[in-house]
């Protein structure tokens, strides 16, 4: 069973220091199949299998088990004695490659003008050559749901994985979802001194702006009922997959009277499936959401309470009140910074699991759950047989700011670069200090 | 002696005003001497005189009492069952002041005042004041007869002046001008960018209260300056100054004392939030008492987004004026901003419900705010040589019954609802000669209205009667049902109080005829007749009422998660847990430490604590249990923009060095406490990086409950922000055409600045050494506060956090600094250090840069998650910090990256957020270690701090507890039973009949480097830093 080379971990890493390239080059397809053994093994479902080994070839699994259990012979084994070997991370509700500098306008992709723009797509505008994706997969994010960002109705997202000569490589599922913004139930307002209006003026705009919405799914539910219309519209034909289940309904919103009015307009207006992202009050409406199969992106867990006197740990646990409830969802990185700050979507989880989620369930919140949100559990999300082999291996608890040292990484059984632009300039200057520069 | 008296009243009228145009007619010489009797007279609100008589003259008092002889020749009304009270006075008015135009703005600034347009304290009320007889006759209804008004516009508004609303010209209506000068914190109208902020508004009162002193002692102008002039005379006198919320009363307090000078303070009505510190300050206030309007909350998800601070306003602004007054705090009231200006009647029996002495509540209408503008000898209660500006009311005035009659203002009278009128209401029989029909009147008097059938007939088929009455003439026309050709139309007058009508009426078909109407015996018709008594004067029972209501706690601060009790220091030994030590002892695996009175006692392993207290009396040590857990410094935040109130940035000039976060802490944040969860202990506030300098930091200890002033760690150095880069450039904010606008610009706005403080230092230096003769005729030079800020940095008595991204800026400061011979303290955000980490090293700068944060902007494109253990590495005092609510929460997160990127000991992260930033601030000798004599600053944590399973299980801030994990959860079920007691209150308020409005979210704003402006709410997310 003994392979013909075996790799330790520090010579991975001394290879992967050569690249020198601003930005990594793509890994090739996988050429050799790959056993990893001798690590602990997060499968990504709730399981964990110590001294367990994972198997791939041409860029599939085809061994998840303990290490003796390995009968296949492989051409490479690497030892990953006391390392950890996880699925690759998700980041769902990403506007990653959309933003490659937050100010720099010429950069920006990722909102657009109008209302209603079902239409725009993230992949068509997707940089899978951003200098910030290699910072974000160096700590074991491989995949990202790329999704326009404002308006009422944003645009549609893609499921992308991290290493791609060009957007259409970086493609795991096109066009999964529809983004919309539900409209704000509660107006801003100051303080008692110069409180702001809060008038039924605003609240018949917003029941106006429900009405136009549901004018414009009814439009767009008639439209997809035909199969070749005479004339093509753009805005409905992105809206077709939404009836027939091809496309999820991704519904940005927080307040438990929106969340619930979100659902229940969808369901109404058939749409087949339904995501909530943001959902900071989902647990105060599990039935609903339970009931109707209703998912949710959860909101960054490093994030204020919405309302002042909310419990100041309440974005620490929603996951735990999630999970408690029986709620699917996953873990989000909206927010400040969002797109180069989603390298630290394991820190996120991890500190889901600090306020009362298991470590396995808090790993399930980025891996295996991030994948069936996004419906591409099919071939991602957890380490199993017949799946791609997306995943990594960590020095430590990935969790962990201190354990999260990510090894090595493999794509659809590619081993990628864990290289980055950060990485190098650190080296540069290390070794500008080494020489008394 | 009566004779004497009469003499006096008899004399003729010598007082004609010079301001009284001449004659041009015969002029009307008769004493207009009035005398109103047998009324229940209040010459104030404790003093009643009963079957009293008034007699004024030419709108003075002249005699009160019982016992009056009526001169012969005066006018004699019997005000029988009527009540007299001093008409009401508006302490805090615009009457008549309405903000000036663009153009008169225009005209304005042509004239020789200050270059500032929100200093407009030339403006005059009696110059300026344009009648405005609809809102006089509003006040009148509703009892007023004076107020105080100024133009509210701009930060020095002029001065006041009282108004009689006596609808004369303003020669005759205006009794005082110069009654106070005006301040506030809101710039109004001014278009001009400086001051953008609360602290700037601070900054530029502070510097013009010290330009009015300087030009007052200039033996010439060399320049005039109309604004400066007048502020000379105005700090002599009364000046009355805005707040918009509780904690800006203390914050004129403060800014005031400087000046060795005190005021009046408007108030924003929710004072009871900080009532000690404010009784303390001992200004007179000036506040609103309008009952908040309620929220509809019945809908258990809407009632989420009111929080609990409006809750608790909603149940306590009616409680404001008893609290006030309980502590001694002398108060007026105003109506000013109100909706319905009537409501007050209905709110002051609210006030008086909720605990204030009614006779108090009519005080603070009246005598006192007379008091407090000084016109208590001519306003504000009735008594000879007093103005005849008084009240005619039907009963009580705070009586839910009560009715105003009259107004009289200066001795002249407006009727409001004439007493003598007829109250026609209720059921006649009207005789129209051939037949009696049944009349019924309702509805009240001026509004009636009228049926009339035959009394044989059936009730539908009454038909409407058109009634019209004036004075005493009354018309009234008919037709019956179904035959509108047919009308009888009818005219005569109405006797005595209304009970019966007579006169001539035609018929349809011509014939005139008499007719009468008598109210029946069984009329519904309640008496109301000026004749006789309405019974003793009703004061509303207030007793009852106070001991049904409930008022939960007010905490400190009063908003969620403030204290009930004031929180002690703790005599504690906290034993067996893994202390990091941040000293050369390092990290003990097993230690115990002690702290008393605020301060780290001991640290060591196996303490015998009582042995440390020698002498007899032994302190009570309580005791924690450290097993498992580890006990650290509390965290050190250099980069802080929490617990600011109005703006963090004056961005306005490219050097507002004289701005100071130290006035406008925010002690109500409640990120303070979110910031004690995750063990921060002490921050720097700094100001904005919008301008390349910008304002002077705060550095406070989190003292959550304290008042601003408390929360400041005293004995820091002084600092101040700096800024370089796009920010300061202005690169990612749309169109600017401020000077800088690029990196060379910056340098240069540096060595400009500093060379100015160079020059004004040594005018001053010279001036100082001057022998008094030599100073003789001259002028000292001016104190420029921008200046005197920079003038401390080159002296080294202030220090600077710089936010600094690329290698060239940071290079540039340190050379500006070096030639300049200043030094950089610390270089904050720094995110290229690395690359210029030696040249920091030998300037002697300290860095305080961001874990991993990159890719916001195109300055931050090489910032590198390694650069903390760079510049670590590279012998640099190195610290990360926040720049963020958020993240503060979680630095010892952050701290660990600096073990992940690059490798950094735990131990040394772990003095990254402690005691590095401590240094960096001149604070090392007080906290950022656990040894004895340091200050009791210790986080407990459930896990080591580094990991991502650490939470803070309790805070100390100089040995007071003010996070404990435990209590935290008690106080989420006290909020919430607080919530759901006054959410159901608020509700029957409703079912009641109260005024509701939809919840709003409030979402009070998070600060970041970049954030312009002073607005406190905000909706969108922000990026950027």
């Amino acid at each position: 069973m003994v392979t013909d080379r075996i790799i330790f971990l520090f010579v991975a890493l001394l290879s992967g220091m050569l690249t020198h390239a601003q930005i990594p080059t793509p890994a090739l397809s996988q050429a050799k199949s790959i056993l990893i053994t001798g690590g602990t093994v997060h499968v990504g479902d709730g399981k964990v299998i110590d001294e367990g080994a994972v198997g791939f070839r041409d860029g599939r699994i085809d061994y998840v088990g303990f290490g003796y259990g390995v009968k296949a012979a492989y051409d490479t084994t690497i030892n990953a004695k006391d390392q950890h070997i996880y699925p690759g991370f998700i980041v769902p509700d990403s506007p990653l490659g959309l933003i490659e500098i937050e100010q720099a306008r010429a950069t920006l992709d990722m909102r657009d003008v109008g209302q209603y723009e079902p239409e725009l797509r993230s992949i068509s505008a997707y940089k899978s050559d951003s200098r910030v994706t290699p910072t974000i997969r160096s700590n074991g994010v491989l995949l990202a749901q790329v999704a326009p960002r404002g308006l009422v109705i944003a645009g549609t997202s893609s499921v992308v994985q991290l290493d791609a000569w060009d957007s259409d490589g970086a493609i795991v599922k096109a066009d999964d979802g529809v983004w919309m913004t539900w409209p704000a139930a509660y107006q801003r307002q100051g303080w008692w001194a110069e409180p702001g209006e809060t008038d039924s003026e605003k609240k018949d705009e917003r029941a106006k702006k429900i009405e136009e919405l549901r004018t414009f799914f009814r439009k767009a539910k008639a439209y997809a009922a035909e199969l070749k219309p005479s004339t093509i519209d753009a805005r409905m034909e992105a809206m077709r997959g939404l009836f027939n289940g091809s496309k999820a309904l991704f519904i940005r919103t927080d307040a438990a009277r929106e969340i619930t009015e979100a659902v229940l307009f969808a369901k109404a207006e058939g749409v087949k499936r339904t995501v909530i992202a943001g959902g900071y009050d989902a647990w105060r409406v599990a039935d609903l959401l339970r009931d109707n199969q209703v998912d949710v992106i959860l909101r960054r867990t490093h994030s204020l309470p919405m309302r002042p006197e909310d419990d100041i740990d309440m974005p620490y646990k929603l996951p735990a009140l999630l999970k408690e409830r029986g709620i699917r969802f996953c873990l989000g990185y909206t927010g400040d910074h969002e797109h180069a700050g989603a390298r630290n979507l394991p820190f996120v989880a991890g500190t889901a699991r600090a306020h009362g989620l298991s470590p396995e369930d808090a790993l399930r919140t980025i891996t295996l759950d991030a994948a069936a949100i996004l419906g591409i559990d099919q071939r991602c999300g957890s380490l199993a047989v017949g799946k791609d082999a997306t995943l990594i291996i960590s020095a430590g608890d990935a969790l962990d700011m201190r354990g999260n040292d990510v090894r090595l990484a493999f794509i659809q059984g590619r081993r990628i670069s864990l290289d980055n632009h950060q990485k190098q300039l650190y080296r540069q200057y290390r070794k500008r200090l080494e020489g008394g520069q | 002696m009566r004779k004497s008296l009469f003499a006096f009243l008899f004399a003729p009228l010598l007082a004609l005003s010079q301001s009284t145009p001449p004659p041009a007619h015969v002029r009307d010489a008769a004493p207009t001497l009035i005398a109103f009797t047998n009324a229940t007279l209040h010459t104030d609100a404790r003093t009643v005189v009963k079957k009293a008589t008034l007699i004024i003259r030419d709108g003075e008092v002249i005699t009160i009492g019982d016992k009056v002889s009526i001169p012969p020749n005066a006018v004699v009304r019997d005000l029988n069952g009527l009540h007299i009270w001093p008409a009401l006075i508006e302490p805090y008015s615009d009457l008549g002041l309405v903000a000036s135009t663009p153009d008169e703005r225009k005209a304005e600034n042509r004239a020789a005042r200050h270059w500032n347009a929100a200093l407009r304290a030339d403006a005059k009320a009696h110059e300026l004041y344009k009648a405005d007889a609809e809102r006089s006759a509003k006040l009148r209804e509703q009892g007023y007869a004076l107020v105080i008004a100024h133009r509210m516009d701009g930060i020095a508004r002029g001065t006041s002046a009282a108004i009689a609303l006596n609808d004369e010209p303003a020669v005759k209506s205006i009794v005082a001008p110069d009654a106070a000068a005006h301040f506030s914190f809101r710039k109004g109208s001014s278009q001009d960018s400086y001051p953008g902020s609360l602290m700037g508004s601070i900054a530029l009162l502070r510097q013009t209260l010290l330009d009015a002193k300087w030009y007052a002692t200039l033996p010439q102008n060399r320049e005039t300056d109309a604004v400066l002039l007048d502020l000379v005379r105005q700090i002599d006198g009364r000046m009355v100054c805005e707040a918009s919320e509780r904690n800006d009363v203390l914050r004129w307090s403060k800014l005031l004392r400087e000046f060795q000078l005190t005021g009046i303070v408007k108030g924003a009505g929710d004072e009871y939030a900080r009532l000690p510190e404010i009784k303390a300050v001992g200004m007179p206030l000036i506040v609103p008492f309008a009952q908040p309007e309620a929220y509809d909350v019945e809908d258990p998800y809407d009632a989420l987004e009111v929080t609990y601070a409006r809750l608790k306003h909603w149940e306590l602004a009616m409680r404001n004026a008893y609290l006030l007054d309980s502590a001694e705090i002398t108060f007026a009231l105003t109506a000013h901003g109100r909706k319905e200006l009537k409501d007050i009647w209905k709110d002051l029996r609210k006030l008086v419900a909720n605990g204030l002495d009614s006779a108090k509540a009519i005080e603070k209408l009246t005598s006192e705010p007379a008091r407090l503008f000084g016109l208590d000898s001519r306003y504000g209660a009735l008594r000879p040589g007093m103005r005849a500006s008084f009240l005619i009311t039907s009963q009580h005035l705070l009586h839910e019954k009560n009715a105003i009659h009259e107004t009289w203002v200066e001795g002249k009278r407006f009727v409001i609802d004439d007493p003598d009128k007829p109250r026609l209401a209720g059921s006649y029989d009207l005789n129209l000669g051939d037949a009696i029909w049944l009349l019924e009147v309702t509805g009240e008097a001026g509004k009636n209205e009228a049926t009339v059938r035959r009394p044989d007939e059936a009730d539908s088929l009454k038909v409407k009667a058109r009634l019209d009455l004036q004075g005493r003439v009354v018309s009234l026309s008919f037709a019956p049902k179904g035959k509108p050709e047919e009308v009888t139309r009818l005219n005569g007058s109405v006797h005595g109080e209304g009970g019966v009508w007579d006169g001539q009426g035609q018929r349809p078909g011509g014939a005139w005829f008499a007719w009468s109407a008598v109210r029946r015996a069984d009329s519904k018709q309640v008496k109301k007749d000026a004749s006789t008594p309405l019974g003793a004067s009703t004061k509303p029972d207030s007793a009852a009422a106070r001991a049904k209501q409930v008022f939960g706690p007010i905490t400190y601060p009063l908003v969620g998660y403030g204290w009930k009790d004031a929180l002690l220091h703790e005599t504690i030994v906290i034993r067996n847990a893994t202390v990091w030590t941040n000293t050369a002892k390092g990290i003990l695996r097993s230690a115990d430490v002690l702290i008393h009175e605020g301060k780290v006692k001991a640290v060591g392993e196996k303490l015998d604590a009582l042995a440390l207290f020698p002498g007899k009396s032994k302190p009570a040590i309580a005791e924690i249990d450290g097993t498992g857990k580890h006990l650290t410094c509390g965290i050190v935040d250099e980069h802080s923009h929490i617990a600011i109130a109005r703006g963090v940035n004056e961005g306005s000039h490219y050097n507002t060095s004289e701005v100071r976060i130290g006035d406008v802490i925010n002690p109500d944040d409640v990120n303070i406490y979110r910031n004690l969860a995750g063990g921060v202990t002490t921050i720097q506030q700094l100001h904005g990086s919008a301008n390349p300098i910008g304002g002077q930091s705060a550095v406070i200890k989190l003292r959550w409950g304290r008042s601003a002033d408390s929360l400041v760690l005293s004995g820091a150095r002084p600092r101040i922000k700096f800024a370089l880069g796009e920010n300061v450039k202005q690169s990612n904010w749309g169109p600017s055409s401020r000077f800088p606008q690029t990196r060379m610009g910056v340098e240069q706005a540096f060595y400009d600045a500093f060379h100015q403080a160079r020059a004004y230092q040594a005018e001053h230096d010279r001036w100082s050494v001057l022998k008094p003769k030599e100073r003789d005729g001259k002028a000292a030079p001016r104190r420029d506060l921008r200046m005197e800020a920079l003038a401390e940095i080159l002296r080294g008595e202030r220090d600077i956090s710089c936010h600094s991204y690329v290698q060239s800026e940071i290079a540039m400061l340190m050379h500006v600094a070096d030639s300049m011979g200043f030094k950089v303290n610390t270089f904050t955000h720094i995110l290229e250090g690395y690359k210029v980490a030696q040249a920091m090293k030998r300037h002697g700068a300290s860095a305080s840069t961001f874990s991993d944060w990159w890719a916001y902007k195109l300055e931050v494109n090489d910032a590198i998650p390694h650069n903390a253990a760079l510049l670590h590495l590279n012998g640099v005092h190195t610290g990360i910090n926040s720049d963020d609510a958020e993240m503060s929460r979680r630095l010892n997160q952050e701290a660990a990256k600096a073990v992940k990127y690059g490798g950094v000991s735990a131990e040394e992260a772990w003095k990254m957020v402690t005691l590095n930033p401590a240094r960096m601030l001149g604070l090392d000798h007080r906290v950022g270690a656990v040894e004895p004599g340091k200050d009791a600053d210790l986080v407990l944590w459930s896990a080591d701090p580094l990991s991502i399973d650490a939470r803070a299980l309790s805070t100390w801030v100089d040995g007071v507890r003010y996070y404990d994990e435990a209590r935290d959860r008690e106080q989420r079920a006290w909020i919430a039973t607080e919530r759901d007691r006054i959410t159901r209150a608020m509700m029957q308020a409703k079912a009641d009949g109260a005024p509701s409005r939809k919840p709003g979210r409030e979402r009070p704003r998070l600060w970041h480097c970049d954030d312009m402006g002073d607005d406190e709410y905000m909706m969108d997310e922000h990026d950027g830093h």
